[in-house]
């Protein structure tokens, strides 16, 4: 039983990463008919900068906003960097090939994939680093029989917490509304005064700001960073955009963390060394029996 | 009748033959490539090559080989393989684990791996043959992984995980056996030459214009008769078949495989080599190899981010020149390229040559599985619905619909925007399956047959937006009429045995005939999409037309057309009428409806309102009112 | 009177397909006036070039004497353009009331303050049945609801200028008739100027005061209202008569 909890609760954090990082993709697609491969490289970019800006900064980060605001700055930095990445990755990679088609826009951005990946490397090495456990606090909360550090709770927390706020950006405000109807139909949206423009920087910034700070958390969560470590978390986190329905955006959420669930269950139950294998069949699995995801399209009427 | 026909070919004779532009002559080329094959063959021979040299000739090979096998995919068929690694994963641990278990030799086990390699792919792509590009990527990375993460896992103990299988042996032919990097380089070379003669036959036959088709237009390959979903599948087994074999002379060279040999960025790095090359482009992927392998040998300072100016020329290369490095050039080669034997020197000649075609209905069904002729048809008829309706959700498109069409007539089926006449086509050539009701086709009910099969049956369409095949040139594009009752598949085309090449020869005639027919003859070698509008309306019905249907669907023909190739469109019909052919079409431009009808029916709303000639149609109060609005008091 | 609308030889081609061939016509302030025609007649063209969804190649489109292509598209909601598309549009995984509210989303932005539910209410009295499915996703009301919303939509940005695309496309009679009815009542009651495109001919020339009707990118007749409604040219531009020797012509 308590197994069972420690490893609902390790899922739902490792699922809350795939979850943020899945908002990304489902975003940049339902607008831009796009699947972002560089998307998981500007997670791994995001935590990073994280971990420049502890390193660079340490003795003074910490020493000016304790440990706690130490991870604040790293995660603001992060979400800034990352969001800035993602609108020059558009300026560069995509808006050129848009026209293009379908298949030109893969090639670059999968293109674009390498560069970053292949960017990090040359920045910071290919060896992997790690966050220093003096960055990140050491309390733990006994409940019962289980321990869980605070840190993971805060986590998980700021995970969710991230999650709502999209959840009601999107789909509680006007705004939220129009980055929807941008998404369905653009000559309309334009009809209506909703600039299709800005709804494209919008997505390009918020949904890799989203990664990266999903890749500052891994950091702190896990320690260890590398620079390839992004194609198998996006390749994840795109799993679960798929399982939740691609341009679905409460899908995405609940795909990620379902998946990451999963993963843990399968991990602690079944297998660790088989576990990836587990989930890449279920991206088959899924593409192949309900390509609109386990909650299916929205509005299923097409007039 | 005889006035129009004069009239048009009066017309066609008046335009310009158009001569192939070519960058060189074809002497010049062909000296260039037996430099190049001289070259290649000398190459370990010359002074200054060394040991360390003719192992990254080799390592060239084994690149090129690979990238020659994803191109079929990726390149000829335009499908988006990023695991094409674990193909060649699966003949190199083919070869290494039997090698082992059950001793046998290397060479034994070159067909074996490829053979296991190709079943492979059969089982694992077809499942997800039918996704959409950008999802089937993603498939295909995931089939990469699994397979690379499966052989690390060990199962049963095969694989000897992480540590890899060693003590592979070298090939043994008996008289000679291969050990020496110059014997492996050569080896390698060898199969690479055999290969490309294999491939440049199947390019130029209807196998490989079929794949061309499907790259081009997906929608409109099928409504031509090609079974899209076989021929991606065998892309797929032939690419993962070459991959297999390319995996057992690894595996033989090396005599050591592990699973990280075949991970995720060796799959990018062959999509690398295709897309620098060229999409289909068997040269291309040659030089994309020689660039991914040597690039990094020169600049040895930089080869640990050598994937970091891959992924800058991929951007780069989309953004400038999507077309590749050495891309396959269709439109200056002439009829030449076709790659089909004993053609004239002179391309007019062909004109003369060619038989006249049978008319229309004689044409011996090819050997799709076709529906018995069961159903009784009232006299003079070659079509009818019966009873059709389709809903899409709560939406009722097409509502009861019977519809008959006479044949040797024209029917024309008219009615007001989004009345459903497209979608009772689309109904019709088996694009959509009706909820109710029954297509009756010469007295076999095609209701459920697939679009290609009731091509091969005898219907042709064309489409309300024009869907060429745009990158190929227009006799090719005419080419893919005949393919459905072609025979001959994949390995007569491979080693192009008398009984292919006097097929393909039988398919450029019909072309040709077809292609002159509409006034295009002049046109043959430009790139469809260079055509002018009106153009490519004339070529479309041409490639219908060169499917040799009883029946001719044309989903307005006359939208976009001005108003003299109006007249000469309906000049046109009226000859094919005389040919035999039974005709329906869809048509907003009134004067041509009621100008060329025999029959006129009329939908609103999904259903049948009217029908009947022409004159009685125009006076029809409920005509009058599906157009205009009802009276107002 | 001033003009609110002129467009002055018109000339749009989709790649190498003529689909204006030089319309030129005018709309004044607080008048209604149809332009008819068959399918593939230019209607939508004519429609999308005015609110910069297509670009021209040649003619010029002025908005109250200011040529158009000073303002961006998106801009145009801001002018006073109220622009309902051809086959409604609406957005189908929005709620009806998302909806409307994208229709002030240029005018002003993210606040939906106290007129916009002024507004709201009396759109609401103009459908009632908006009203009873304002929580509902567009895509699952029916044809004519959809129109409704179309409609509400357009007009919840209290514009000057209406430009209607085929509002009675796939219609049932009866929901076109209540169609029609409104489009009368904003004309008559908020003095809206409106362009109206419609196929239905004899539905339109009950509503409108002028007419213009196009044949293959070209005006082939225009004239008040009420003298189309009897003319045989009109239906012969529709049918095609010019070509068959009907002896009834």
């Amino acid at each position: 039983m308590d197994t069972l909890i420690q490893q609902l609760i390790n899922g739902l954090t490792i699922g809350s990463f795939y979850a943020l990082v899945a908002l990304g993709y489902s975003m940049v697609y339902g607008v831009m008919k796009l699947i972002n491969f560089a998307h998981g490289d500007l997670f791994t970019l995001g935590s990073y900068i994280g971990y420049t800006v502890l390193v660079v900064g340490a003795s003074w980060v910490t020493a000016t906003f304790g440990i706690w605001g130490g991870m604040a700055v790293a995660l603001v930095a992060a979400m800034i960097g990352i969001g800035v990445a993602g609108l020059v990755m558009e300026r560069i990679a995509y808006r050129p090939v848009y026209k293009a088609g379908r298949l030109p826009l893969v090639v670059s951005a999968l293109g674009m994939s390498f560069v970053i990946s292949q960017g990090i490397m040359a920045i910071w090495g290919p060896n992997p680093q790690a966050y220093l456990s003096g960055w990140t606090p050491k309390d733990f909360l006994q409940f019962g029989n289980i321990r869980v550090p605070v840190l993971q709770i805060a986590i998980l927390v700021l995970a969710l917490a991230l999650m709502a706020l999209i959840y009601w950006l999107v789909e509680r405000t006007t705004f939220g509304a129009a980055i929807r109807a941008a998404a369905q139909d653009r000559d309309t949206a334009t009809l209506m005064g909703i600039n299709f423009n800005l709804i494209i920087i919008f997505v390009f910034a918020l949904g890799p700001a989203l990664g990266g700070m999903a890749g500052v958390m891994q950091g702190l969560k896990y320690t260890r960073i590398s620079f390839n470590m992004g194609w198998l978390y996006g390749l994840k986190a795109f799993t679960a955009t798929i399982l939740g329905g691609i341009g679905n955006i409460p899908g995405a959420m609940i795909g990620g963390l379902l998946l990451g669930v999963l993963e843990a269950l399968f991990e602690g139950y079944v297998s660790g060394a088989w576990k990836d294998v587990f989930i890449f069949l279920i991206l088959i699995l899924v593409l192949i029996w309900r390509p609109t995801g386990l909650f299916g399209e929205k509005s299923a009427e097409k007039v | 009748m005889a006035d129009l026909t004069s009239k048009l070919t009066q017309r066609i004779s008046q335009t310009q033959d158009q001569s192939p532009r070519r960058k060189f002559p074809r002497a010049i080329g062909l000296i260039l490539l037996v430099l190049a094959v001289a070259l290649l063959g000398a190459f370990p021979l010359l002074p200054f090559v060394n040991n360390y040299l003719i192992d990254v000739g080799f390592i060239v090979g084994i690149y090129a080989l690979l990238g020659l096998s994803l191109n079929i995919v990726l390149g000829e068929v335009g499908l988006f393989d990023l695991g094409h690694m674990a193909f060649c994963a699966i003949g190199a641990y083919t070869t290494g684990v039997l090698f082992h278990q059950l001793q046998l030799p290397i060479v034994i086990l070159l067909p074996i791996s490829a053979i296991v390699a190709g079943g492979f792919a059969y089982l694992v792509t077809s499942p997800v043959i039918h996704l959409r590009g950008d999802y089937l990527c993603i498939v295909t990375i995931g089939i990469g992984e699994i397979v690379r993460l499966v052989l690390q896992n060990n199962p049963g103990g095969l694989t000897n995980g992480p540590n890899g299988i060693g003590n592979i042996g070298n090939p043994d032919f008996g008289l000679f056996s291969i050990q020496s990097p110059t014997q492996f380089y050569y080896y390698i070379w060898i199969v690479i030459g055999l290969v490309i003669i294999g491939l440049i036959n199947l390019q130029k036959s209807r196998v490989g214009r079929a794949w061309n088709y499907i790259r081009e237009d997906e929608i409109a390959a099928k409504a031509n008769g090609i079974d899209v979903r076989a021929f991606k599948l065998l892309a797929f087994v032939l690419g993962a078949a070459i991959a297999g074999i390319a995996g057992n002379i690894y595996a033989s060279k090396y005599m050591f495989i592990e699973p990280n040999n075949f991970s995720f960025m060796e799959s990018a790095l062959l999509f690398c080599i295709v897309l620098l090359g060229g999409l289909g482009s068997i040269p291309g992927s040659l030089l994309g190899a020689a660039v991914i392998v040597i690039f990094p040998e020169i600049f040895r300072q930089f080869a640990t981010y050598r994937l970091l100016f891959f992924g800058a020329a991929l951007i780069a290369m989309m953004v400038f020149r999507p077309g590749g490095l050495w891309p396959r050039r269709r439109e200056g080669l002439g009829f030449a390229g076709l790659g089909i034997r004993k053609l004239p020197r002179d391309e007019n000649a062909l004109l003369a040559e060619a038989p006249v075609p049978p008319r229309p209905g004689t044409v011996p069904l090819r050997t799709y599985r076709l529906p018995p002729v069961t159903v009784a048809m009232s006299e003079g008829l070659t079509l009818e619905t019966k009873a059709i309706t389709l809903r899409f959700g709560g939406l009722v498109a097409v509502s009861s619909f019977d519809m008959s069409v006479a044949t040797g007539k024209i029917t024309s089926l008219i009615g007001p925007n989004g009345a459903g006449k497209t979608t009772l086509f689309n109904v019709i050539t088996g694009i959509y399956r009706p909820n109710k009701g029954k297509v009756i086709f010469q007295g076999r009910d095609i209701t459920k047959l697939k679009p290609h099969t009731i091509i091969g049956a005898g219907i042709a369409r064309t489409f309300q937006n024009i869907r060429l095949f745009p990158s190929l040139t227009c006799i090719e594009n005419v080419m893919s009429g005949p393919h459905c009752h072609a025979r001959e598949g994949t390995w007569p085309a491979v080693f192009r045995t008398p009984a292919q090449a006097r097929e393909e020869r039988k398919i450029v005639d019909l072309a040709s005939y077809r292609l002159n027919q509409v006034g295009l003859w002049a046109f043959r070698n430009e790139l469809a999409k260079n055509l002018p509008y009106g153009k490519q309306r004339l070529l479309e019905l041409a490639r219908a037309l060169a499917t040799s249907p009883s029946l001719l669907i044309l989903d307005e023909p006359s939208s976009g057309l001005n108003d003299k190739e109006s007249e000469d469109l309906m000049a046109m019909l009226q000859v094919f009428l005389g040919e035999g052919f039974t005709m329906l079409l869809i048509e907003h431009d009134m004067n041509v409806v009621m100008g060329i009808s025999d029959w006129v029916t009329v939908m609103d709303m999904g259903s049948k309102i009217a029908e009947g000639p022409p004159q009685e149609i125009y006076n029809n109060p409920l005509v009058i009112e599906a157009y205009l609005g009802k009276e107002e008091d | 009177m001033a003009a609110v609308l002129q467009v002055e030889t018109l000339c749009v081609s989709y790649g190498a397909v003529e689909a204006l061939k030089g319309i030129s016509l005018e709309l004044d302030e607080g008048d209604i006036v149809a332009v008819l025609g068959s399918n593939g007649a230019g209607k939508t063209t004519l429609l999308k070039s005015i609110s910069r969804l297509l670009v021209p190649r040649s003619g010029s489109i002025r908005l109250r004497g200011t040529d158009i292509n000073k303002f961006a598209p998106y801009q145009l909601i801001q002018q006073g353009i109220a622009h309902v598309p051809e086959g409604r549009k609406v957005f189908a995984t929005l709620t009806v009331e998302e909806n409307l509210r994208m229709g002030i989303f240029g005018v002003r932005t993210m606040a939906p303050g106290k007129e916009y539910k002024k507004t709201r209410e009396w759109i609401f009295r103009l459908f009632p049945r908006l009203l009873e499915r304002r929580k509902q996703l567009a895509g699952t009301l029916s044809g004519g609801e959809q129109q409704m919303l179309a409609i509400g939509r357009g007009l919840i940005s209290k514009p000057s200028l209406m430009l209607l695309d085929e509002p009675s496309l796939g219609l049932a009679p009866v929901i076109m008739q209540e169609i029609f009815r409104v489009i009368r009542q904003i004309h008559q009651e908020e003095k809206v100027s409106i362009l109206l495109v419609e196929q239905n001919a004899r539905k339109a020339l009950a509503v409108v005061r002028y007419g213009y009707i196009l044949e293959t990118g070209k005006i082939a007749i225009q004239g008040e209202a009420c003298d189309l409604r009897n003319d045989e040219r009109v239906k012969a531009a529709y049918l095609g008569g010019a070509k068959i020797n009907n002896p009834a012509c």
